[in-house]
């Protein structure tokens, strides 16, 4: 009896079966050789930490989308395609971040792929995008570990972890009589801690003495420990890492416990629109390199905008002024478009290769990729909340405003 | 003197978490409901807070009986409305209720305020005091004798008050209640409304010293958990120590320690009265009665 009922698909229900499967195989086929439209897949954090931060990295990329739809899409081996981004939400987990770029590339057969927002969520999606050898343009993750290990697939646009707080040790190492010493703030993840040795390695090569250098827990709702030991080591400089929460605490906290440094550096949170309006006068004075801010004097090699323009035509677009993560996110989709019309073709090795070879000016700054995939040849700026506004200060032709230091008290 | 410091620090944070704990103990011990979605309300009342001293300019502190009544209001609405559709059942109908309503509160807030961080600066929030090295703010000490203060409320609320004696009698024994003509479903709505709208204080006072974004919130359910289970469930005083000690014993582990042990410390601390003392330092045998 049992036999029986397991034969129910018979022999004209396997032949049926058997053709269908065989159609969908035939009908399948490859999705862009079938419509003109060149589809790229991201995961990305619209809901979780970095929510904030990654629907700007979004909106960059969808300004890009309406900007080339605009004029017919990518040109790639004599036809223009439309170019269509998928998204899923990785709510900022890195293991969410994996599964979904594994099904943007097996499930919905995207052609390329976008970085997701952090490092933590990029180290874990750049592995699956380096296994099935898809290129990855990753536009927001500045960990140097994610491009030191040895993958050929992944490139990103923007300038690694060692430079954030290396430009700003770089630009204290100038001013007259120069800084003596450093304290370094930093929460224990990747970004964070990758930042704080980068920039502790920078600080030494200079001659400011690290005095201070701890990690704290993540969550922590209480940082006056750390900021009492820094008060008794008087460094003329504090500079910190760690998720934006912790960063206005250790703010509101250092005036708390007395900490008073003559200058006051951020990897990331003046820079956020949270932070003037959260912090108010205890965020005059305080610092943050950038990526790029709207009067860098680069014009783009594509489109033809300077980095003011961008802002311009983006505040119109999406009703706020960009920070660097728009930009950032439309250089990723612009490197694609210079590679893939110099391939002609989809294939993913000779894609690859063309990105290898960018040498590109865009509105967000010069894209050259060294042998890692990193782009070393744009550098940062700095910026400094003065009066409430931020003021580019360093480098010195790029400055709008001059550094504020020592900070007054 | 840097042990001082964080004696001083753990003391004044150790205040702000009895306040968020005491309403969780309140609702755990008579109701026996754990209430997961605790740090939401919290979270709520620090909206609160934080919306009408933006448009208003009110002090902070000052919003607090709002926050109060606004989270008393949802609370008794909460529960006489949803909540106590399954309270009869299991323990585990309830956790799993209040875990779908705190993802449904954290995903309101959302909406409503994005993820955007926020945090009041009141305008004297540079007065600092300095007793010999160690220097004790003077927001900190408001957030700490308003704690106190509303811990003291709630304690004269249950002790000395028709109502609070009638929730009393409830966690002691259901049943009873009834028949000496307690109207029960009212008592656990109002119970779970003094609870939602003691966490909804808290909220305020996180406002001024701490900043807040709606995926926040399971820190201070966590912190209030443990306060409870160390202070013992239902003890109003329980709640006040077992919050002094965790504040204590988070700020020295991280001097005397490494700060990554912080929680450790905590949990560590957790166990070993568990063991010790199962029904926390200042625990009743009959509160939180098994239902089936």
């Amino acid at each position: 009896m049992l036999q029986q009922r397991c034969n129910f698909l018979g022999p004209a229900g396997s032949a049926g079966f058997a053709f269908a499967t065989l159609a969908l195989l035939v009908c399948g086929g490859t999705p862009a050789a079938a419509d003109d439209v060149i589809r790229f897949g991201a995961a990305v954090s619209l809901t979780g930490p970095l929510s904030t931060e990654a629907k700007q990295m979004k909106d960059g990329y969808d300004f890009y989308v309406k900007q080339i739809n605009e004029r017919g899409g990518m040109q790639i081996g004599g036809k223009k395609y439309k170019v269509e981004i998928v998204y899923y939400d990785d709510a900022s987990n890195p293991e969410t971040a994996a599964k979904l770029t594994e099904k943007l590339f097996s499930e919905d057969k995207v052609n390329f792929l976008l970085g997701p927002y952090g490092s933590g969520p990029t180290l874990t999606a750049s592995t699956v995008a380096e296994k099935h050898e898809v290129p990855m343009v990753v536009a927001h993750a500045a960990s140097t570990a994610i491009y030191s290990r040895g993958y050929k697939y992944i490139f990103g646009t923007l300038t690694l972890i060692d430079e954030y707080f290396g430009s700003i040790i770089d630009m204290a190492s100038k001013i007259q009589p120069k800084p003596q010493s450093v304290a370094i703030i930093a929460e224990n993840a990747l970004f964070p801690q990758a930042a704080a040795e980068a920039g502790a390695k920078r600080a030494e090569e200079v001659g400011i003495k690290v005095v201070y250098n701890e990690k704290y827990p993540t969550g922590i709702k209480d940082m006056s420990s750390n900021l009492v030991a820094v008060r008794e080591r008087n460094p003329d400089i504090l500079m910190s890492a760690g998720y934006t929460a912790d960063m206005l605490l250790l703010v509101r906290q250092m005036h708390e416990m007395g900490v008073k440094p003559k200058l006051l550096a951020f990897a990331l949170g003046p820079s956020l629109p949270t932070w003037v309006p959260t912090l108010k006068e205890q965020a005059e004075g305080t610092v943050e390199p950038i990526q790029w801010a709207p009067n860098m004097k680069w014009k783009d090699q594509l489109f033809g905008w300077t980095a003011q323009d961008y802002a311009d035509l983006y505040k119109k677009e999406f009703g706020y002024v960009p920070d660097y993560h728009p930009p950032q996110s439309t250089a990723a989709l612009e490197v694609f478009q210079v590679a893939l019309a110099k391939a002609g073709s989809f294939d993913p090795k000779k894609v690859r290769d063309a990105i290898a070879e960018t040498d590109l000016m865009t509105a967000y700054g010069p894209i050259r990729f060294d042998s890692r995939g990193a782009n070393t040849a744009k550098g940062m700026a700095v910026m400094q909340i003065q009066d409430g506004k931020p003021v580019v200060v360093y480098p010195p032709d790029s400055a709008n405003g001059k550094l504020l230091y020592p900070l007054p008290n | 003197m840097l042990l001082t410091q964080s004696l001083v620090n753990g003391i004044l944070l150790g205040g702000l978490y009895a306040c968020i704990a005491v309403g969780f103990s309140l609702i755990w011990g008579v109701m026996n409901l754990i209430n997961l979605a605790h740090g939401s309300f919290v979270l709520l009342g620090a909206y609160v807070t934080a919306t009408i001293n933006q448009t208003l300019g009110l002090d902070p502190f000052l919003t607090i009986p709002i926050s109060g009544g606004v989270l008393f209001g949802i609370g008794y609405v909460i529960q006489r409305g949803l909540i106590n559709l399954v309270i009869a059942r299991s323990v585990f109908s309830t956790l799993v209720f209040t875990f779908g309503l705190n993802m449904l509160l954290v995903n309101l807030l959302l909406v409503a305020f994005t993820a955007d961080l926020r945090g009041i600066i009141v305008p004297y929030a540079g007065i600092v005091w300095q007793v010999g090295t160690v220097r004790i703010p003077l927001t900190r000490v408001a957030v700490f004798a308003s704690a106190v203060v509303l811990t003291a409320l709630l304690a004269s609320f249950t002790n000395r008050t028709r109502l609070g004696a009638a929730i009393k009698a409830t966690s002691f024994d259901v049943d009873a209640a009834r028949l000496v003509g307690i109207d029960v479903d009212h008592i656990y709505a109002v119970t779970f409304a003094v609870g939602a709208a003691m966490a909804g204080a808290a909220g305020s006072l996180i406002a001024v010293n701490l900043v807040f974004s709606p995926v926040l919130g399971d820190y201070y359910t966590m912190k209030a958990f443990v306060v409870v289970v160390l202070g013992g469930l239902g003890s109003i005083p329980g709640a006040l120590v077992g919050g002094l000690v965790l504040g204590i014993t988070d700020n020295l582990a991280s001097v005397v320690l490494d700060p990554g042990y912080r929680d450790a410390v905590s949990f560590a601390l957790l166990l070993l009265v568990l063991v010790l003392s199962p029904r926390g330092l200042f625990g009743k045998p009959f509160y939180a009665e098994i239902k089936a």
